[in-house]
């Protein structure tokens, strides 16, 4: 009698499981690496506009992203990738990992951000900026900082975070820009000096863009070095923090979306790539992002406006032909 | 745990040729099964670490080892590894000295109180230990005005005594329960002082539990993922650098090379806590325990404020994390919410759940329960198969080489045991190298995590399944086939009956560790498939402490639960000699 019942019960289970498999809708799986908090309202968006299509999400930071897709490269698990660093995504073509695609409305987007032949279509930027505690500021009796200088300040000893560049999108403009900044692209060592310089203030290298923003927020670093929106939520939080951007010229970069070579969905991935950059996509984005590349969608108002901020021109190739032996440099100078 | 080759049963009645075959065949499944997903994953690890382009070279060991950073992973490793080791086995063998050997009152509440950390995520000590002591901790800076926090060594050592405690309580509650008192009680007769009696006759025999007990915290505190990722800040260890170099930095090379390095020490740790533990149960008397004399009053006092001391740290760190997912903002706003409890993460899709929910529910409550919780249904799903799976393998694995006996029988037993002697992260660094190829259709399904998680833990399973069923006299089966029952019969309707309790031990076991593991699942995770242990970490990562919290208290509930139904079923509670290796 019990036997009975057990083989019931498994074969119920069983059941139950081969018919989740089985009736299954169209799926794609997506790689990004989009803030969490976006992705969670883009999806509704998109679930609302795309009903039959089964999602599956993926979100790492962009260094973990770019070393998921590598490893599976013989054996791609996504089908798309969706907000991931133009820099990186420039150094997957040459490693034949892209397939151009041309989705639907491509060409009402700002040419300068979609690639010519179709391998990345760009859909929106972020920039660097300093997230300050005021709190923690007084407290400590600091001065405020007004770009990467001040922060040399051993004042700040120990009260600054800073995303690992190696992990992290966020970490690597930074990095990248005071690089530039100090002549890197003209075989100049100086930026490296400034980042030893750095280094002596730093509590902690965080594997993420974001947190050294939240942490400082919860009042644990008085500066945490972050990105633009992620600021401005901590501040609709309530947590008594300012934005800074870097006097020097902020660093920023420009999040794409693409569709994996060898994916094993396309027809799908090319429905998700094409809604990625619909119009309803696009107001979704604009309400975190700085700008997106669809013109003519208003930008969020608690922002301080994009004309009013020193952007660093940052060389997008130059970054992606030396991303690797950049980070290589920076683990072996700072990771501890 | 011998393999007597001369069992009693010489009696063997006439093998038919037929049984003959289904044991080798069984056994040839079991050993094809372990071979497979435990040999051929670790193999591919050696070989990536050796081999480069087809040739045979120390290059990588080499850049592990010319890297001061990478090279003091290990030495980091080492030093919180062995001070963890030396301060859990000191307070554990007092605190299992004060259950066995005093009369001092609440024995069970001790005991109980003790095993909370086997029914939670390794990581849960970290976070408490953050919401307590951390940059922004409750007593650190609230009460303290300190800036001094916990992150680093000192973090990473006290979570890991707290993990491992249960882990040697067990062994050294068994070792001083099973050891004869008589001999003490012969000591003192005779003349010998307290102290005296203690370090010469009682100490004595218990050493090789102790050392077997150290062995054991030293491999679980080596091989940790889950509280050095929370917890160490900048301080790397060995689990966390193989972690680093292969999902930071794509250097797969690198990372086989450091999990070849971390699988030296560790099995080196499990072969001797293998080898201590046969010496220890040699000690074993067979004698009923006398009574136990009544405690002085000193002594019972001290013994029960001692005891007091863990089990208070162990439940502070529950109510901690409890509370750490109800508070608003902790440490500033502690207004109860539920907030945390809608998880700031994607969730993800699970098998029928998903698709039921979202053709019943709207909007957010969609968004919530269809999508943000599939991942604790995904967990459930996944622990329920591997609990039936796990289960139903070892105690085959246990009947084959406990009863059967084949030939060759003790390359399955030595095959069984090895698991517990691999640490996690290596296993799923292996189970990426060894399956992630088109062919393998299994990859980034369910179905590899529940393997995964079934082969890590093969061990304690089938250990567990050998034991009781020596308890099982020979004769009873005989009976079974003279009678004329053949051998599935007999293993379906005599064996398995008087296993049950064994069974169903082991199904609470293996859903325990499905439901808590971390280590080597995090390497398999996909876009597919999501677990809720794997959740908290990612929430972690993300800054999402109080989620964290909140999807912890989650999994326990549900191992709770879990507990009671098997509680419910066999009269018993599930938790005694549960510990993660034998």
């Amino acid at each position: 009698m019990k036997r009975k019942w057990t083989v019931l019960v498994i074969s119920f289970v069983m059941g139950l499981f081969l018919a989740g498999v089985g009736l299954a809708k169209e799926k794609v799986t997506v790689y990004t690496s989009l803030e969490t908090d976006e992705i969670v309202k883009y999806l509704e968006v998109a679930r609302k506009d795309l009903p039959d299509l089964e999602i599956d999400i993926i979100r790492l930071s962009t260094g973990e992203l770019g070393a998921r897709m590598l490893a599976e490269k013989d054996n791609p698990q996504a089908d798309c990738i969706w907000g991931w660093a133009v820099t990186n995504m420039e150094q997957f073509i040459p490693l034949n990992m892209l397939e151009p695609y041309k989705p639907k409305g491509v060409e009402k987007l700002e040419k300068r951000f979609v690639h010519p032949e179709y391998y990345y279509v760009g859909i929106d930027m972020y920039i660097a900026a300093f997230c300050v505690n005021t709190k923690v500021m007084k407290e400590k009796d600091l001065p405020m900082p007004k770009g990467w200088n001040d922060l040399l300040n051993p004042k700040f000893k120990g009260l600054i975070a800073m995303p690992n560049p190696v992990a992290s999108g966020t970490g690597f403009l930074q990095v990248s820009s005071i690089l530039q900044m100090y002549g890197a692209k003209e075989g100049k060592e100086d930026g490296w000096e400034f980042l030893k310089k750095l280094d002596k203030n730093i509590g902690q290298y965080i594997k993420s863009g974001s947190r050294p923003a939240k942490m400082t927020a919860q009042g644990e670093f008085a500066v945490g070095c972050s990105f633009d929106f992620v600021v401005a939520e901590q501040k609709k939080l309530g947590f008594p923090v300012e934005f800074v951007f870097p006097i020097e010229g902020a660093g920023y970069e420009i999040e794409a979306n693409a569709l994996m070579k060898g994916a094993k969905n396309p027809k799908a991935a090319k429905r998700f790539l094409d809604w990625a950059i619909s119009e309803n996509a696009m107001k979704e984005y604009a309400k975190f992002k700085y700008g997106v590349t669809l013109p003519g969608i208003p930008t969020r108002p608690d922002l301080p406006k994009l004309s009013e901020i020193k952007l660093y021109p940052m060389d997008f190739a130059w970054q992606a032909k030396n991303r690797d032996a950049i980070l290589k440099k920076w683990e072996s100078l700072f990771l501890r | 745990m011998k393999l007597k080759k001369e069992g009693q049963g010489l009696t063997f009645s006439a093998p038919v040729s037929s049984e003959r075959w289904l044991v080798w065949m069984t056994m040839g499944i079991l050993l094809a099964i372990l071979a497979f997903f435990m040999l051929y994953p670790v193999y591919d690890i050696c070989k990536l670490s050796f081999l480069k382009g087809g040739t045979f070279t120390l290059k990588n060991y080499q850049s592990y080892f010319s890297n001061p950073r990478m090279f003091r992973s290990l030495t980091n490793s080492l030093y919180v590894s062995l001070v963890t080791t030396a301060i859990t086995t000191f307070f554990a063998f007092f605190f299992a000295y004060g259950l066995t050997r005093t009369t001092i009152p609440g024995k069970n509440i001790f005991y109980t109180i003790s095993t909370f950390p086997l029914i939670a995520p390794s990581i849960i000590q970290g976070l408490a230990l953050i919401l307590l002591f951390g940059r922004n901790g409750l007593i650190t800076r609230y009460l303290l005005h300190t800036d001094w926090n916990i992150y680093g060594a000192t973090g990473i050592i006290v979570a890991e005594c707290l993990y491992c405690f249960p882990n040697a309580l067990f062994i050294l509650y068994t070792t001083l329960s099973a050891v004869d008192t008589r001999l003490d009680e012969a000591a003192q007769s005779l003349g010998a002082s307290a102290l005296r009696t203690f370090f010469k006759v009682t100490l004595p025999s218990a050493k090789y539990g102790i050392a077997s007990a150290a062995a054991l915290v030293f491999n679980l505190t080596i091989t940790d993922f889950g509280v050095p990722v929370v917890i160490g800040g900048n301080y790397n260890v060995l689990a966390t650098e193989i972690y680093q170099q292969v999902i930071g930095m794509q250097r797969f090379d690198l990372g086989a090379t450091i999990s070849v390095i971390l699988l030296i020490p560790s099995v080196g740790a499990f072969l001797l806590n293998y080898y201590l533990t046969k010496k220890s149960y040699a000690l074993i008397s067979g004698q009923a325990r006398p009574f136990l004399q009544p405690s002085r009053p000193f002594k019972k006092w001290a013994f029960t404020i001692y005891c007091w001391i863990p089990t208070t740290f162990i439940l502070i760190v529950f109510i901690t994390v409890f509370l750490g997912s109800f508070v608003k903002t902790w440490p500033y706003d502690f207004t109860l919410t539920l907030q945390h409890f809608d998880f700031p993460s994607l969730g993800g899709n699970a098998p029928l759940w998903t698709r039921f929910w979202s053709s019943v529910l709207e909007g957010q409550w969609r968004s919530l329960i269809a999508y943000k919780y599939a991942p604790i249904w995904n967990s459930l799903w996944v622990s329920v198969l591997v609990a039936l799976g796990g289960a139903s393998l070892t105690l085959l694995a246990g009947y084959l080489i406990e009863k059967k006996r084949p030939g060759g029988v003790e390359i399955l037993y030595t095959l069984s045991v090895l698991p517990a002697a691999i640490p996690g992260t290596v296993m799923g660094l292996g189970y990426i190298l060894a399956f992630n190829k088109p062919y393998f259709f299994i990859y980034g399904t369910f179905w590899i995590i529940i393997i995964n998680i079934i082969i890590c833990n093969f061990t304690l399973g089938t250990l567990s399944s050998i034991a009781n069923l020596k308890q099982i006299d020979r004769s009873i089966e005989e009976a079974a086939i003279s009678l004329g029952a053949d051998p599935i019969k007999t293993f379906t309707q005599v064996v398995f009956p008087l296993t049950k309790t064994a069974f169903f031990s082991n199904i609470t076991f293996f859903f325990m560790r499905a439901m808590t593991t971390i280590s080597a699942v995090i390497f398999l995770v996909s876009a597919k498939v999501k677990l809720a242990a794997i959740e908290i970490i990612f929430l972690d990562i993300d800054g999402r402490t109080a989620s964290a919290n909140a999807m912890c208290t989650i999994i326990i509930v549900l191992v709770v639960a879990m507990l009671v139904v098997m509680r419910l079923i066999t009269g018993k509670s599930g938790l005694k000699g549960m510990s993660v290796t034998a």
